[in-house]
């Protein structure tokens, strides 16, 4: 008996352990993943419409926000990737535009030719790799979202117009990078950062974070006068 | 001088046979422009001035990379020019116009070699270092180059630099179309591929003459109706439409005319068969030999 509760409990901490070294993914985050590798068939003709039409087909089709299916994705496209790769993907909030906007033709300009697709089609489905020869007035995919982003943003004075507003940075990864020894202490590290980002110590030093002062009250005999701060008498205390 | 009727039949024989050689040398000049090269258009609506092609071609030529500020806004208070460490740069002009803010809307202007169809500095040099290749680039080739530096004379848009600072082996410098990037199946131009806005489309200079064409049909309030670049001195690979006349932009007024035309017809028609040089020798000569009889008779007198 007690070998089997041995034998089980260990059986289970093992089941726990082996659950507990998978990483957890968000399941959407995920699914945002997995659709932003995907690549679509090019869509080669558009119902060039006028938009006031489209936009009164829409209504007449009865198309809402209960329609949108995914709450964001991912602008991560292969496309793209393969010309270039200087800024990590950017996160598009669809269903907060969608609800925000509330008219769907702002950015499905037009449908598909074929009446039996799709009304409202993916971006990448029309707009790919930049510089067709059989399609020159297309737009490639970067700037299909450039231009439908940025402009909307300028017009509306609201959201991001600056690279780094809606990316961030495609830092490389540093494991490879940094070189320090198992036990290093807090200078090496420092020093190791500061070996290929000299500027941002100097920058530092230039900082409130480096040069704060200030009135210190409750100190000695509440003299308001005093002044301490890392700039004049303290050392390292944040 | 006495014009005897021997002297007369020679000087008119020499003459006539010269002006008879003329018209057959004489004959019109041809555009030695490849027929289908490749081009950029640049629409100028739509550059946001990131300076991201000033990036890219830094990167892809090895260049120095570009000069970064803060906010990336205090470049613009200075005109600049392409130069040896820079073949590209983006210059902002205002437009007159306010947006919702009350701001001036800012125009960008991004210059370069414009890759004339019959290029100026490709005529001028004597040593063929620059020569107009059939996919478009005008092409420099460094171990040809002597460093007369003609073509940054004859280029109407002053594009070619030149290495000053280096004594030994200095180069003139200009954008190369990315000539070996452009060269390849699918290649692009650096500053093209790096655009997010497409302001530079790449591709067949027919079809993108064509495309800006449309543009400006299908959005005549929003451009000039001029396509610059499509008859500037007998068209550029590069082409450019714009919101804002071109005279605002500081591009220069240039004529329809190829500029090696002028300088290739006069060049060709004097020196073919070096007959205006034997003209003129013989005429030299001709006077020479005259005069020389003539100063001979009296000091034969005076001997005498």
């Amino acid at each position: 008996m007690i070998k089997k509760i041995i034998f089980y409990s260990g059986f289970m901490i093992l089941v726990a352990a082996l659950s507990m070294a998978q990483v957890w993914k968000a399941p959407d985050q995920e699914k945002a993943k997995e659709r932003a590798k995907e690549r679509v068939k090019f869509i080669k003709d558009y119902k060039d419409e006028d938009n006031i039409l489209r936009k009164i087909a829409l209504i007449e089709k009865g198309i809402s926000l209960d329609d949108v299916k995914n709450n964001y994705f991912l602008l991560d496209s292969p496309i793209i990737k393969e010309r270039e790769d200087h800024y990590g993907p950017v996160r598009f909030a669809h269903k907060r535009h969608a609800a925000l906007i509330n008219d769907c033709t702002e950015c499905h300009h037009y449908r598909p030719k074929d009446e039996s697709m799709l009304e409202t089609t993916r971006c990448s489905a029309c707009h790919q790799d930049s510089f067709n020869a059989d399609h020159p007035e297309r737009i490639g995919l970067k700037a299909a979202f450039h231009q439908q982003c940025t402009e909307c943003h300028q017009e509306e004075q609201n959201g991001p117009v600056t690279c780094t507003g809606c990316h961030l940075k495609n830092v490389p990864d540093h494991k490879d990078l940094v070189k320090l020894a198992d036990n290093s202490d807090a200078f090496q590290v420092t020093a190791e950062c500061l070996r290929c980002h000299d500027q941002a110590g100097e920058d530092m030093l230039k900082t409130a974070h480096w040069n704060w002062r200030g009135p210190s009250p409750y100190t000695v005999k509440h003299r308001k006068d005093v002044q301490h701060g890392k700039g004049t008498t303290a050392l390292n205390n944040y | 001088m006495q014009l005897t009727r021997r002297n007369f039949f020679k000087f008119m024989g020499a003459t006539g046979a010269s002006v008879a050689v003329l018209p057959s040398s004489a004959q019109a000049w041809q555009s030695k422009a490849p027929p289908d090269p490749y081009g950029c258009l640049v629409d100028l609506t739509r550059c946001n001035g990131c300076r991201k092609c000033e990036d890219a071609c830094s990167t892809v030529n090895e260049l120095p990379p570009p000069i970064k500020d803060v906010c990336d806004c205090t470049v613009f208070e200075k005109k600049r020019r392409p130069d040896e460490n820079a073949f590209t740069v983006v210059n902002r002009y205002f437009s007159g116009k306010l947006d919702e803010l009350d701001k001036p809307l800012p125009v960008f202007v991004k210059i370069q070699c414009m890759h004339c169809q019959d290029p100026a500095c490709v005529s001028a040099c004597i040593v063929g270092a620059l020569t107009k290749k059939e996919n478009g680039a005008v092409h420099y080739d460094v171990s040809k180059c002597i460093g007369c530096r003609y073509c940054m004379v004859a280029c109407p848009f002053e594009i070619p630099a030149y290495e000053y600072h280096d004594p030994i082996t200095p180069r003139v410098r200009k954008c190369t179309f990315c000539f070996d990037r452009i060269s390849k199946d699918g290649g692009l131009p650096g500053c093209a591929t790096i655009c997010p806005v497409e302001a530079i489309t790449f591709g067949k200079r027919n079809t993108l003459l064509e495309l800006a064409k449309k543009r400006i049909k299908d959005n005549p309030g929003k451009y000039v109706d001029h396509v610059y670049g499509e008859k500037e001195v007998g068209g550029t690979s590069w082409l450019y439409v714009s919101s804002l006349p071109f005279s605002k932009l500081n591009f220069p007024q240039l004529p329809e005319k190829p500029s090696p035309k002028l300088s290739e017809t006069i060049q060709h028609s004097l020196f073919s068969y070096l007959w205006s040089p034997i003209l003129l020798f013989g005429l030299l000569g001709g006077i020479m030999y005259k005069s020389k009889k003539k100063n001979d008779n009296p000091q034969d007198k005076g001997g005498a």
